[in-house]
Order: C-alpha cells, then structure tokens, then sequence
C-alpha cells in the first residue's frame, strides 16, 4: 500500500550538503533500516520523507505520487520520535487519542481504538498516567500507540531506542519486529546501532556522508561488505582489518604486512598489487594452541563472556587482533603467551587502496 | 486477537489527494501570525508618527483653529528647540539623572546580589523584601516620598535620632538637591531590577570554572576578577543598558513629586516636553522637541542594541550549556 | 587551620547579614510608612515628631476613601466622591484586557518567530525600540490622533495604547518560554494531523501556560502602575488608579496623608501580590526573557 520511491533526492544546509543525490526504492511492507553514524544523513532523509525537510532537490514519491508539496499530515505516514515527544500535558490516552481528534473520529470509537492499540503494546495500565510519570521504555510504548491508532500506511522511526538501557532495547526490539509482522506495513527505521539494523531489517541501508554506500539485506552486508567502510561498521566484534600489501610473486598472490605473510586464496589472484587491506572476523580466527598455524601472535587481554571467549592479539599496528572461540575453553590462556592463528580462508575479504572490496574472480 | 482485527478491518489510507500547495501554506500561515502586529502598527504607530512629523513642520498651537491650516515653517521648530538653553538644560539633566541612578542601582543591586548568589536561611524573606520597591507603583513612590521627605518628616527624625547630629535637608524644595532626591528614588525605586537580573546571572554562572579557580588556589578576590566578572559580563551590561533607557524616560515619579520644581531643578527632558505641549500648549514646539530626544534616544537605543545582541549571544550559549527543565512540563 | 577557617565563615555570613539587614530596611521603611500612614488618624500624618505607629489604628482613611463614607470625614479632610471604586473598574478593566491581548497575540508572534522566523533578529531588536523610546516623545500626537477618531478619554483607546507598548515585552518573553519546547513535540503533532493552527493551540501554548501566566502576571504590573498615558489620554471619564491619586495632590485638599495613603495602599498591594506570585519570573520579563530562570 505504500511504495516509497526517492528519486535523486538532495538536502543542503547552507554550504554543508546532508545528502547527496539519493535515489532508493522502498517496498510496501518492507522493513528499511538506514544506519550509519552519526552526521551521515539517514535521519535528514527520514524527515525529508516525513516532510519535516524540504529537499533542497529531487522528488520523493508515495505509490507513485509526488508528495514534495504535502504537508506531514497528508501523506499517511507515521513517526516515532527519539525523544519520544509524548505531549507532556496531555495523560497517556489523551496522547493516543490525539491522531484520533485530528481526524474528527466520534467519541465512542476513540475509546475503544485506544483500548485496543494500548492492548496491543500493553500499556493498557498506563492510559490515566502522565508521561512523565512512566519510565524510558513505557514512554515509548505510548509513542507507538500514539502512532498505531492513526493506522498509517509507512511507520518512520527515528532512533526510536537509543535513549533506553540496553535490555529494554532488546525488548522493544522484538515488539518493533512483531508489530511488523502482523501489520504488515512500510517501516522506516533510522540508527546507528549495527546490531538493530541486523536484527530488524529486510533490507540495511548504509550511510555515510550523506551518500548511499551500500543495500543489502542483513547477511549480504555482513558477508560481502561492500568496502572497508561497511566492513569495519558490522559486527561486534568488528572484523580484523590488517592493514598491508598484495605481492604478486610468481605463481602465488600473498598479502604481506610487517608482522605477517599470508597467502591468499585462489580468488584474490586478480588483485591488483599494492596497497590493500586485509579482513577477516574474529569469528573466522581459529585458535590453536600448540600447533602452527598462519601466524602466531602474543596474547593482550582475555575476555570471558560465558558463551564465548574473546582474545585480544597484540599486532604491531594500532588495533588488537581479535578472534573469537566458543565457551570458556581458552579462558585460562595466560597473557603474553605466543599463540598459533590460522585463518579460514574462504572467510576473508581483501580491499583495495581505496577501500573498495576486491571482487573475486 | 485485536491486532489482526486492526490490520485487516480497513486499509491503511493513502496519501490525502487534497495538495494545496505547502509553501503557499507556510507563507499564508507566517503572514496571519504577523498580522496582528502589522495591524497594530499600521493604526496606531505610523498615523501617530506621521502626525509627529506633520507638527515638527508646522506651527500649531490650541489657540489656532485647526491644525491642518497650521502654517508651514520648515525647520523652524527644530531650530527653535535647539537654540532653547532650557532644552540643553533639560537634557542634562536627564542625562545626569539617568547616570547617577542608572550606577546607584548597578551598585546596591550587585552587591545584594553578590552577597545572596549562595543559598542560605532567610534568604526567601530577604529576597521578597528586596523586590518590594519594585512592585510599588511609581506615584505611590512620589506620595510615599512626599510623606517622609519633609523637613520633619520621618526621615530626617530617623537619621537625627540614630546619628546625633541634627540632618534637616529640605530634600524637596532645596533646588539644590531636588534632582538628588529623585535619582535616589529611582535608585531606591530600581535597585531591585539590577539585584534580580544580576541574581540570575549570577546563578546561571556554570560552577566548574569557579570550583577550578578555587581548586588552583586562586583567592576570592582573583576568582571574582578573573572568572565571576567576565561570565557576568553580558548580564551587568543588560541591566545598566536597560536601566539608563527606563531612566532616560522616567516621568511619573518627577512629574507627581515636583512638576519641574522648585525653580526648574528637576525639569528633565520628559519634564519639559510635557510642560511645553500640555502647559504652555506649544504643540509644535513640543512635536519639534519630542523628534530630538526621538533621535537622540533612537541613535542610543541602536548602540545599546548592537551591544545588547553582542551579549544576548554570549548568554545563549551560557543557558546551552546549562540544563534547565522545559518550561510547564 | 579548621577553627580560622570556620571563624572566617562566620564573620563573612555575619558581614552578609548586617548589609542584607541593613538594605532589607532601607527598602521595606518607605512600605511600612505608607501602609502605617494609611492607619493613622488625621492628627498623626504630619505631627512632630512623627508617630511611628498608628494609635490607635483605624480604618477611617480607607472607608472614607475607598467608599466616600461621611462618618469618618468629620474634619476638612472629607473626600466624599467615590471615584477610586469607578478607577479601580477601569484599571481592573483596562489591564487585565490589554495585557490579554498582549500575551495572546505576543505569544503568537512569538511563535511565528520561533519556529519560522517571521522576524528576523534583527526586527526583534528593533521592536524592543518601541518599548525604549520614552513615551512622552508620543503622547502629543497620540492624543491629537485620539481626538480626531474618537478614542480619547475611552477604555478601549488606553487598551490599544497598553496593547502596543507592552508588546515587545510579551513577544520577547514568551519567545524565551517557546524556544524550550522541543520541535519534535510540534512535529508529533503535525504528522498526526493537527493544522498549524491547532498545534499553536493545544499543544505550543498549553506547554508553555505557565510561562503564559508569568507574562501575563508581568505585564499586568506594568499596565497597572502605567502614568504617563493615562494621565494624558483620559481626560475625566475614564481614570485609571494612579491618576486618581495624583489628583489627590492639589492646593485645595492641603496634606491628605491618610487618604492619600489608604487609596495607595490599595492600588499597590494588588502589584504586589502580583509580583510576588511570579517573583522567580521578574528577571526573565524584565531583561525581554535574555536573562531566563
């Protein structure tokens, strides 16, 4: 019911430009996540599409409308706000019922809307309160239904968890998900956070300097980062970026940087040498103790988490080395100790000198 | 199972067909919360000025039949007003009026507000005694001064009684002293103003660079001079700037005490333009003067302006900085 | 070391208390004469030496002033009009309205400016002209103007005037209320279908309403206490209270004091109750909201 299309869209403040000729698709009933850090532009795109913005250019069309002249409240859209932006002198069901008065709904079906959307994110025991009575995680409950009871076509959310600890973020999380699944509608949803857009999205959006840099759904992006960028940005822990040079020597290609040689796999043979990084996730390090490996590497910190165990490697460039082994078994490993790292091969991703992911052949 | 219900009783509604255009919209909407002002001005303020000017040019005055015959005579007026020595007079004593009580208040109120910037007991009482004045309606001040003021009124009786020596100035009909007189109303009048501007600035300063100062082992005296006064600089200069313009036009008090007396001691500038068109009925006269001091009060309101913008700026970043709960929430 | 430091402590607070004490008197003294002169009989207003207290009190000055009551008017004292109820009508009246008008279309326009910036900085400063300019420069021509379309010696022309001059101070300090409200509430509004309108209405200005209440309170001290117009603009219909006090200064009453004193007392406390209610708020309304808390 609401394909969101941005056509060359463009936003300038002054001299700085936000947002650079963004063309992009967005299909009814997806979930979209742009993401990217702060100052990218993903939150510039999502007001421009809200029509809090007006793009400096370029066209942003609603099943094939163009609604660059509307007003917010004429595209059918709803918004979750960061800050909530509950109405603080309004209690909890006047707040929901709000969207409801706006659109002249009789009395009778108010209520009952409202009972039925404070249901459904179970804030029914709040309606009397006022919001500044409820906690973070309530606050953006009622935010939800206030933007639920309209019905819109296209949910934009806007950070809508970055001001809450980490466990209520989970949980809304999951409700985000689950109010998708059974309204089946558009959602927009704008962060920072890598692991939300991962969890939550259809398709991740990534933004930088007010540039798309890639789209994908959560796997595509986590498996083939298109540059050094996207790579570096998902993933916690984030991929090992070893900073280097590919070698052409004879029949092999090799990856060499000052404290390791590394042959690589048959795929890169295209590369062009020179400059390049190489990458691997932590989780594609195996650790073997004892035996040889691709490298050997002195143990910094080790971090038990209970599932898993992270060792942090000292490399002679400036970032730690990570790898990462299932359960508690390597958590008595002593700091200092030398230890052998081979590298799954079929894992690893190679840039170029401009960051560009190395395509295999 | 009232989410299924929801989604699937209607759908969702589509983008609204109705596309009056948005800018148009703003536009329309900028204007219409203008337009009360515009409104304003446009019956009130330009006929009021335009007629200001008109006088300034021709001579009028109520003994004449209508003033639109009134005869053209150029900058007659002006010149009139400029050769008149009691104007000059007029004017500085205005301008030494509002200097002495524009100061007097700056100093009593800074040091009030110096000594209460810190919380401690009874400083609710001290703080509601000292805005008393403020709350006093100006020509209460005036009969309340009468009622004190005179040679063996209660005044002098307290300041006798507690010094020893006998004090009997005649506050209010010694030429002499009668312009003092009404500056130290006005001071007592307003020191009130510049303790709670000066309270607020005060207040507002951040903590941290005073706690640093202190933690490097500056003394009092250097705190003060070095990190207090700069801070509060945006704030000293609002209510010296704010205080000499009210001054500039203060009337009321002058005006019920006095009317110009004795002799012409206390014939301000608001003095005399209200004697010249009401008593002596000089309307143009009167006009010609009032565009003077318009002028005159115009080209110290914009460098008090141009000030004022500098420091509002300063002070916006100071509250920026600081978190202050958003108002009615 | 601790015992200097904590001596130092208390001669400064010592210190602090004398000055305090000592301006706390300077400023209450002028307040406690004028409500204790309202007290007294005729005999004390002018006695030598003064009486400090009334004894014993009464209320004759404020019945005989305040309700022209002739029992109390046994000497040539006697004021018999009761004209001060008629001003505190027309005070009543004429500042509550203008100073609603005032906040209301203040606000507005403080909003405009706010959120769309229907004036620039620059204008802004450039109405505060209008409340630095003094007065008298315009009385003249205002009254002749007054004349002419018949609004001399009427409420409503008072009402205008006070409308106009205490505008710059309702735009400037519920612009300081307004730019507090964060955007994204008005923008939860809009997207839920409230006009622009309706957004100024239930939500920028119920959010602020206490804010509202502070100018309101604010300007109403400065329209009530009001002189210069008044005096000028209503001739003998419609005075206001400060100029029905002033006309108790004349050669024919001689030295009313008691009178004079009661009817002052009346139309201060009001002010000052006033005042007092939004004494956090006085700095922030007299410096046009640049200086806020």
């Amino acid at each position: 019911m609401a394909r969101i299309e941005l056509c060359n869209l463009e936003k300038s403040f002054g001299a700085v430009k936000a947002v650079k000729n963004l063309s992009f698709t967005i299909e009814d009933g997806e979930f979209v996540v742009f993401v990217g850090p702060s100052g990218c532009g993903k939150t510039t795109t999502l007001r421009m599409i809200a029509g809090f913005e007006d793009p400096s250019a370029g066209e942003i069309r609603i099943d094939g409308r163009v609604v660059n002249d509307l007003e917010p409240r004429d595209r059918g859209l709803g918004m979750v706000f960061q800050s909530h932006a509950l109405f603080p002198h309004k209690n909890v069901a006047q707040n929901i019922e709000f969207g409801l008065r706006m659109k002249s709904v009789p009395q009778a079906d108010r209520v009952k809307r409202v009972r039925e959307v404070a249901d459904m994110v179970r804030i029914s025991h709040l309606l009397e309160k006022m919001p500044n009575q409820c906690s973070g995680g309530e606050a953006q409950r009622v935010a939800l239904a206030r933007t639920l009871v309209t019905n819109p076509s296209t949910f934009l959310l806007d950070e809508p968890l970055s001001s809450l600890d980490a466990k209520l973020r989970r949980e809304l999380r999951a409700e985000c998900d689950r109010l998708h699944q059974t309204l089946k509608r558009t959602f927009i949803y704008v962060t920072h956070d890598q692991e939300e857009a991962m969890t939550l999205a259809d398709r991740i959006v990534v933004m930088r300097s007010g540039e798309i840099v890639q789209v994908g759904s959560p796997m595509e992006i986590y498996s083939n980062p298109a540059n050094y960028f996207v790579a570096d940005f998902f993933g916690s822990p984030s991929m090992n970026l070893v900073a280097g040079e590919v070698v052409q020597n004879g029949t092999s290609t090799r990856f060499r940087s000052s404290w390791f040689d590394f042959a690589l796999p048959e795929r890169f043979k295209a590369a062009t040498p020179g400059t390049a990084t190489l990458g691997i996730r932590p989780e594609h390090v195996q650790v073997h103790v004892g035996t040889k490996g691709d490298i050997e590497l002195p143990v910094r910190l080790v971090e038990p988490l209970g599932k898993d165990t992270l060792l942090y490697f000292d490399a002679s460039n400036d970032r730690a080395f990570v790898a990462v082994t299932e359960g508690l078994g390597m958590a008595d490993i002593k700091v200092g100790e030398r230890v052998a790292l081979s590298l799954d091969q079929h894992l690893t991703h190679l840039f170029d000198t401009e960051g560009r992911r190395v395509n295999t052949a | 199972m009232a989410v299924a219900a929801l989604s699937a009783a209607e759908a969702p509604p589509q983008a609204s067909p109705r596309a009056i255009s948005r800018q148009r919209a703003i536009r329309r909407f900028k204007l219409s919360l203008l337009a009360p002002l515009i409104a304003l001005f446009a019956f009130l303020l330009v006929p009021v000025l335009l007629l200001q000017l008109y006088f300034s040019f021709h001579q009028w005055t109520v003994y004449l039949s209508s003033w639109w015959d009134a005869d053209y005579v150029g900058i007659d007026l002006f010149k009139e007003v400029l050769t008149d020595p009691r104007f000059g007079w007029a004017t500085l004593r205005s301008l030494a009026f509002a200097t002495s009580s524009t100061l007097g208040c700056f100093v009593f109120g800074f040091m009030l507000a110096y000594l209460m910037k810190r919380p401690f007991r009874g400083q609710a009482i001290y703080y509601i005694i000292f805005i008393l004045p403020m709350l006093t309606v100006p020509v209460v001040v005036a009969y309340t001064a009468e009622m004190m003021l005179y040679q063996s009124g209660p005044i002098n009786d307290v300041i006798t009684r507690l010094s020893g020596f006998e004090f009997k100035p005649s506050w209010l009909s010694n030429p002499n002293i009668a312009l003092m007189t009404v500056s130290l109303l006005e001071i007592w009048n307003w020191t009130p103003f510049s303790f709670i501007i000066m309270l607020a600035g005060l207040s507002a300063i951040p903590k941290e660079p005073v706690e640093a100062a202190e933690i490097l082992g500056a003394s009092k005296w250097r705190i003060f001079w070095e990190v207090e006064l700069p801070l509060l600089r945006p704030v000293i200069l609002l209510a010296l700037v704010l205080r000499f313009l009210e001054a500039m036009a203060e009337f009321p008090k002058t005006w019920a005490l006095f009317q110009g007396g004795p002799g012409s001691a206390t014939e301000t500038l608001p003095v005399y333009i209200f004697m010249t068109t009401w008593q002596y009925f000089q309307i143009s006269k009167g006009a010609a003067m009032s565009y003077i001091v318009m002028l005159m009060m115009v080209v110290i309101v914009l460098l008090a302006i141009q000030l004022l913008r500098r420091e509002k700026r300063s002070l916006d970043k100071m509250y920026e900085q600081s978190d202050e709960p958003i108002a009615g929430a | 070391m601790a015992m200097t430091k904590s001596r130092r402590r208390r001669i400064t607070a010592l210190v602090r208390y004398a000055v305090l004490s000592v301006w706390g008197v300077i400023a209450f003294f002028p307040i406690y004469w004028i409500v204790s002169t309202s007290f007294k009989l005729d005999t004390q207003w002018f006695a030598w030496p003064p009486y400090y207290f009334p004894s014993p009190p009464t209320f004759a000055n404020y019945m005989n002033v305040w309700f022209g009551a002739e029992e109390y008017a046994q000497t040539q004292y006697a004021i018999s009009s009761q004209k001060p109820l008629i001003s505190l009508y027309n005070s009543t009246v004429i500042a509550t309205t203008s100073t609603f008008l005032s906040v209301l279309f203040g606000s507005i326009i403080a909003y405009g400016v706010s959120r769309y910036r229907i004036l620039s900085e620059v204008r802004m400063f450039q109405l505060l002209v209008l409340r630095m300019i003094p007065p008298i420069v315009i009385v003249a021509p205002l009254s002749l103007y007054y004349t002419a379309i018949g609004l001399i010696d009427t409420r409503l022309g008072l009402i205008l005037v006070y409308f106009l001059t205490t505008l710059p101070y309702a735009v400037w300090m519920t612009k300081s209320f307004i730019d507090e409200v964060p955007r994204e509430i008005e923008q939860a509004a809009e997207i839920l279908g409230a006009s622009r309108w309706r957004t100024v209405f239930e939500i920028v200005l119920p959010l602020i309403r206490s804010g509202l209440v502070a100018t309101f309170l604010f300007i109403l001290i400065l329209t009530w206490s009001e002189y210069l117009l008044a005096l000028i603009i209503t001739k003998t219909q419609v005075t206001t209270l400060p100029i029905e006090l002033s006309k108790y200064q004349g050669s024919t009453e001689g030295r009313v004091y008691g009178r004079q004193a009661a009817l002052a007392v009346g139309i201060t406390v009001p002010l000052m109750i006033v005042g007092l209610i939004i004494r956090r708020h006085l700095a922030r309304g007299f410096s046009f909201g640049m200086v806020r808390r």
